[in-house]
């Protein structure tokens, strides 16, 4: 009698420790994907974001620090609301680019540093932006014996 | 009513006319113009038969950088493709650099610009926002091919100065400043230097 109570109390222990652990996990996600009020806001308008989620991280050099809050479009262009973490300083000349993991892996948003020694502020953009490569349109381009890389440089030069 | 009418249409012609006249100084403002302005003046150098073939290279040369040096922010250019290694530098070498760096630039684009060839220019848009603007053009070929080049320009004073050029989508400072970095992080800074100053050399030499 007295060894089954204190196996139920046991058990009892254990489900109650199972159930806070479940708890701070579901709070700890909570708070990354619902609430996340911490950090700052920028913007950064892109020509195309195919692909990226809100959710999906910003890097600096493989560092998180931050993630895209929102995708939203403004002038026919794809504005970015990222929310990045209080002691992150982007300088204004950052660029902001989005990449995938390998060929067809995660998207998510890469900030290169600046030189600049003005600091972004809450609420300001990014105005440097870099969409990635339409590897679709590449191939396209490239069957067609239309290679930009090269001969788009040129054209383009010509115009300087 | 009749009166009210006539009135009311009167209304719509001039806010017809309003709109009309009003779109056309929208798509091409001033940034537009300057920057046209400069690359006219380019072009017209490419094609003034006094400065064509092998033996006017230099003073072809140095009339396009005359011209170029006025729009284009070569100083702003080379400090957004060293990136945050830029603060990193004394004054001296930041100097140095930016020598460095425009020389980088002629080495790899002169050829290409010398080889125009009645291309059209085509300006389609500028995205303004406060003192920054993105003017887009495209390349027409005579064959009918279009490749798209925006130039992004800041305001200093009343000129719009041109700091990145983004070609087919791929910007000039953000691939110098990934290549940049990539040397500056498994060598250093110095070895940047070299390589450049090599290669200044080994472009330089054969031209003449």
């Amino acid at each position: 009698m007295n060894n089954n109570s204190r196996t139920d109390i046991l058990v009892g222990i254990f489900v109650l420790a199972g159930l806070l652990c479940l708890g701070y996990l579901a709070i700890n996600l909570g708070k990354l994907e619902v609430f996340g009020s911490g950090g700052y806001i920028v913007t950064a308008d892109f020509p195309s974001v195919a692909g990226l989620k809100p959710g999906d991280p910003v890097e600096i050099a493989g560092v998180r620090i931050g993630r895209v809050e929102a995708i939203k479009l403004a002038d026919d262009r794809a504005r970015l609301e990222l929310r990045l973490q209080d002691g992150v300083k982007l300088q204004d000349d950052v660029i902001a680019s989005v990449r995938a993991r390998g060929l067809i892996g995660d998207k998510f948003v890469l900030i290169t540093p600046g030189a600049s020694e003005k600091i972004i502020p809450a609420g300001g953009k990014i105005r440097e932006t870099d969409s990635p490569p339409d590897i679709p349109d590449l191939i396209g381009k490239f069957v067609a014996g239309d290679l930009t890389s090269s001969k788009g440089e040129k054209k383009d030069e010509n115009t300087k | 009513m009749r009166t009210q009418s006539k009135w009311k249409q009167a209304a719509i012609a001039v806010f017809c006319l309003v709109l009309v006249s009003g779109a056309a100084p929208a798509t091409a403002g001033i940034p537009t113009d300057q920057i046209k302005a400069t690359v006219d003046k380019a072009i017209v150098v490419l094609k003034d038969p006094r400065y064509k073939g092998e033996a006017k290279t230099k003073e072809r040369r140095d009339e396009l950088k005359k011209i170029l040096f006025t729009r284009f922010d070569f100083a702003e250019m080379a400090k957004r493709s060293l990136g945050a290694h830029w603060r990193k530098r004394s004054e001296a070498e930041q100097k140095e650099f930016v020598n460095l760096f425009t020389d980088l630039l002629e080495r790899a684009y002169a050829d290409i610009i010398e080889s125009y060839s009645d291309e059209k220019v085509v300006y389609l848009n500028e995205r303004l926002d406060g003192s920054f603007v993105e003017v887009v053009s495209k390349i027409q070929t005579a064959k009918g091919q279009e490749y798209s080049i925006n130039y992004k320009a800041q305001q200093i004073g009343s000129e719009w100065r041109v700091y990145d050029l983004v070609a087919e989508n791929i910007s000039l400072v953000s691939n110098y400043r990934s290549q940049f970095d990539r040397v500056i992080n498994k060598k250093s800074y110095e070895e940047l230097v070299r390589l450049l100053k090599s290669k200044a050399d080994f472009g330089g030499a054969p031209k003449k």
